[in-house]
């Protein structure tokens, strides 16, 4: 049998990372394998991916995937300074973070906002499943009015919608999935690997323990009869030509990333313009007045520069300056001091 | 009557934003270059404007820096805080006042009481500036009194102003208004005058933020992470004054990334993600900063990350007194965050030592793994004081045991990313990106190797591991100064920016027939050198600007329990800085209850 091999040779089990350690048939780990495929199809250097994550059931995964990496799990809800910090240092890297609701939109909420005030290149996948697992099943901030858990009444609280927050913040790549629809996560996530800038992905990833009943708006039952999509996605790397790929029957839309791949957005339905943040908000009020959850490409804005631009930091990472580089040199001190002495 | 030449206090009362801080800063600035030993606090409110100010100054043949503890001369300017400062005069005290703010004339018996109209000056050279330049009637008055040097006065306005041709000459021609008035007008009773000496050409004004600035630079800061509060602002407003200057690469791009965080949480965050990421990163706070700062700080420590974060200690608890000083915060950096911990707490005492400890604290930071906190105060930070050298680093940077290569991972033996392979609880390290023994990370327990682990077994071997490192840097920080006497009867243990009040105290125990020894503690964890101290003195203080005496718990904890009767608390905190009588008299009255006859 021979092994496939990605476009840098490398087989999949190089993308691959430990047991999990969640319940089984919990949705994080078909977002967990989505993640391996997407980091193997996209041919990234695993190593050169930093995985980042808080605390929660979402943020063991980096555990789980791409065990060639390094990875940073952080304290709850601060996930995105630490990954702020890192990048900035080594902007070689390509951070992934993974995060949850309860990490994202309530303990994390300041920092989610200003990440994405920032543009901090960096993939953030929020994986959203409308309680707090490892406490055993609180209903987080994102949880529709309406919805009920396994367990307790019916959530009477208004929702917090990440996607909403983040169009109206500006976020440079805005998505929304479902653990379950792998084959639009993937093309969304490998999209989201070749933009440079905040990428957010909320992902609806069912609770099987704790609200995978048929109340819940987000069990698996639940969100396959109720998901509207934007489009439908086909992902062709930058290392792919475009024109070997079949071109769709119907209309379509081809976005080209930061690396030069390109997002083929073939239209369903009334279509959808994800260069228009009214259309992107306007698609998700839609949808919440029906209760559905809609999915695909909410929102892209290629022209805001990531915060390494922004900030002119030097080519060569600042974690691999030279001393001379960081020190400067014993003549400049004496110039200050002679400054200083007046 | 007999002149008293350079040892005296003047007392500046004013209102906050009239721009009395210029005019503070230029009679400071005019001493110093007149060679005189002078330092001044400035004592502000916690707003923008409108609130009572003073700014003392001393001049002192001793070279004594603290405020001192009386006012020699006491200018009013400040209608709110007028009954006040007149009753604060003590006989023999020279009051000087604006004759144009609407109150009763000043009257104190024993006192000399000079008025001038400052306001009406002012305004005849510009109306709409008046209530600012009347600021500079009083130094005009001062210069008058003081015999001060006319042209070294100019240049100190020209230094003030950088060099603003039309704010030097309107303030310029207010003093010299205000001296000629005085001259004609104001005949001299009192007995305070100021003669030049020969200068230091060395010596210079800084603060010690700007000091903390300057070093971190040359200790090759990386990433500035920063939320702004008082007192620390001015280190990375330094940090980013001196940066476009003296760190851009060959392209003039930045080889330091400064960003101004939502929070101190994400201020912190990203140091420690920046040090995880083989930088070096720095953040500056107050002791509220530390307070939100403690999770990550304890995740630091347990993951084994670098980051430098310098403490500018304000007056707590709580939102406190944020414009006053105090050593408050020093066992809450010495244990910070939940869980046992233990960090290195570097403490500078003077200029020289905010710029040498700024830059030493990313080799300490990166060779230990861990946070290191500087320690500073409000008093040092933000104060001008007399210094003579920054000197340049004298060895090149210690970056740790940073693995960057596959060879120089294979060479270390039996490698895991948590495990003692040296015998001296420091681990070896790969950086993300590198794909070197890639690991993940974490708050939670682990094993050696860095997989997750709950084992009992593990944990405490761990934690033993992370005290024995820590316990090695105390004979690797700045270890402490003594001053020993002859006979080791009394010694005292003290920190930080009682080094400014320490000699004053000193010389009023001396006048009492007390000699002690002195012994300036430098950083945390303690060097033996201190137990040693304690050992060797029948009695040993310690000294420090705080209510509950932080060192002296610390201290107590530390050494053999035969030495803890031997040791005594003086502790002391109202927010002012040091006054040396207040110290003196607490020390002779503990050493009282010691049986000591004094």
């Amino acid at each position: 049998m021979t092994i496939r091999l990605n476009v840098i040779d490398l087989p999949k089990s190089d993308y691959t990372g430990g047991l999990t350690s969640l319940c089984a048939g919990c949705g994080h780990n078909q977002i967990s394998n989505v993640v391996i495929n997407a980091a193997w199809e996209n041919g990234i250097k695993p190593h050169q991916i930093a995985k980042m994550s808080g605390i929660g059931c979402s943020s063991k995964t980096p555990a789980y995937f791409l065990g060639k990496a390094h990875g940073f799990n952080t304290v709850h809800g601060r996930m995105p300074s630490v990954s702020t910090g890192a990048r900035m240092t080594n902007t070689d890297l390509k951070v992934l973070a993974v995060s949850g609701d309860g990490d994202s939109a309530s303990i994390g909420i300041g920092q989610f906002i200003h990440a994405i005030r920032r543009n901090v290149n960096m993939v953030y996948i929020i994986e959203n499943n409308g309680v707090y697992g490892l406490t055993k099943g609180q209903y987080s901030a994102t949880v529709e009015k309406g919805s009920k858990k396994k367990k307790g009444l019916v959530n009477e609280t208004q929702p917090i919608d990440m996607c909403k927050l983040a169009v109206n913040l500006g976020a440079t790549f805005v998505a929304r999935s479902f653990s379950g629809a792998k084959k639009q996560l993937t093309s969304l996530l490998k999209a989201a690997l070749s933009h440079d800038g905040i990428s957010i992905i909320d992902v609806i990833s069912p609770c099987v323990t704790f609200a995978n009943n048929d109340e819940s708006f987000r069990s698996y039952n639940y969100v396959k009869g109720n998901e509207t999509e934007l489009h439908v996605y086909d992902y062709i790397p930058h290392f792919s030509p475009v024109e070997q790929v079949d071109i769709p029957a119907g209309e379509y839309e081809d976005i080209e990333m930061h690396d030069g791949s390109i997002l083929r957005l073939e239209t369903v339905g009334k279509g959808h313009d994800s260069s228009n943040p009214v259309a992107a908000l306007t698609a998700i009020h839609e949808a919440e007045i029906v209760s559905k959850h809609v999915t695909g490409l909410l929102y892209y804005d290629p022209d805001r520069p990531s915060l390494s631009q922004s900030m002119n930091l030097s080519d060569t990472p600042l974690c691999q300056l030279s001393e001379e580089d960081m020190r400067p040199d014993e003549s400049s001190l004496d110039e200050i001091l002679a400054h200083l002495r007046g | 009557m007999e002149p008293i030449v350079n040892d005296f206090s003047i007392s500046i009362a004013t209102v906050n934003g009239t721009g009395s801080q210029s005019a503070n800063l230029i009679l400071l600035q005019t001493l110093f270059d007149m060679g005189v030993p002078v330092s001044g606090k400035n004592l502000f409110p916690s707003n923008i404007s409108g609130l009572p100010t003073w700014y003392i100054l001393r001049v002192s043949n001793r070279g004594y820096q603290a405020p001192g503890d009386r006012v020699h001369i006491q200018v009013m300017m400040n209608k709110d805080t007028w009954e006040k400062d007149l009753d604060n005069c003590l006989p023999g005290t020279v009051i000087i006042y604006n004759t144009d703010i609407k109150m009763p004339a000043p009257e104190k018996e024993g006192c000399i009481i000079y008025g001038a109209a400052m306001t009406k000056m002012a305004r005849s050279i510009n109306p709409k500036l008046a209530r600012m330049i009347a600021n500079m009637a009083y130094i005009g008055v001062l210069a008058d009194l003081l015999s001060l040097d006319q042209a070294i006065l100019e240049s100190a306005v020209s230094k003030q102003f950088n060099g603003k041709e039309k704010a030097i000459s309107i303030n310029v021609q207010a003093i010299n208004m205000a001296r000629e008035w005085s001259a004609e007008n104001i005949e001299k009773q009192d007995p305070y005058t100021i003669e030049a000496a020969e200068k230091d050409p060395d010596a210079f004004f800084t603060n010690g933020n700007e000091a903390i600035a300057l070093g971190s630079i040359y200790g090759g800061i990386t990433m500035l992470p920063w939320y702004p509060i008082t007192p620390s602002t001015g280190i990375a407003e330094g940090v980013a004054t001196w940066l476009p200057r003296l760190r851009q690469d060959k392209d003039g791009k930045a080889t330091c990334a400064i960003i101004q965080s939502e929070d101190e949480l994400a201020a912190v965050g990203m140091v420690v993600g920046a040090g995880w990421a083989g930088g070096r990163a720095m953040t500056c706070t107050s002791g509220p900063g530390i307070s939100l700062m403690s999770e990550f700080i304890g995740l630091a420590y347990f993951a084994e990350v670098p980051g430098v974060i310098w403490d500018v200690n304000r007056t707590g608890p709580s939102t406190g007194l944020p414009t006053r000083t105090q050593q408050g915060d020093l066992s809450m950096l010495y244990e910070a965050s939940h869980g046992d911990t233990k960090f290195p707490v570097l403490i500078p005492g003077n200029m020289e030592e905010c710029f040498e400890f700024a830059w030493r604290a990313f080799d300490y930071a990166e060779q230990l793994q861990t946070i290191v906190f500087g320690f500073s105060d409000l008093d040092l930070g933000m104060n001008q004081w007399s210094c003579k050298d920054f000197k340049y680093p004298d060895q090149p940077m210690n970056r740790g045991k940073i693995l960057r290569t596959q060879e120089e991972l294979d060479a270390v033996e039996n490698y895991g990313r948590y495990r003692d392979v040296d015998g001296d609880g420091i681990p070896y390290r790969t950086l993300p990106g590198s794909g070197l023994a890639p690991y993940l990370t974490r708050g939670t327990g682990r094993d050696e190797d860095g997989n997750y682990s709950e084992d009992p077994k593990v944990y405490h071997k761990n934690m033993q591991r992370l005290k024995k490192k820590i316990n090695g840097a105390r004979t690797i920080l700045p270890q402490p100064l003594q001053r020993l006497e002859k006979e080791r009867e009394v010694g005292i243990v003290y920190y930080g920016s009682m080094e400014t009040t320490i000699q004053e105290i000193d010389d009023q125990l001396e006048a009492t027939g007390l000699m002690v020894s002195q012994c300036r503690v430098r950083a945390l964890p303690l060097s033996p050198e201190v137990e040693k101290f304690i050992a060797e003195h029948d009695t040993t203080i310690i000294l420090e600007i705080n209510r509950d005496g932080q060192l002296y718990g610390i201290v107590r904890k530390e050494i053999p329990i035969d030495l803890v009767p031997k040791v005594h608390s003086v502790a002391y905190s109202d927010g002012l800085p040091p006054r040396a009588r207040i110290y003196s008299d607490l020390i002779l009255e503990t050493l009282r209850g010691c049986g000591y006859d004094n």
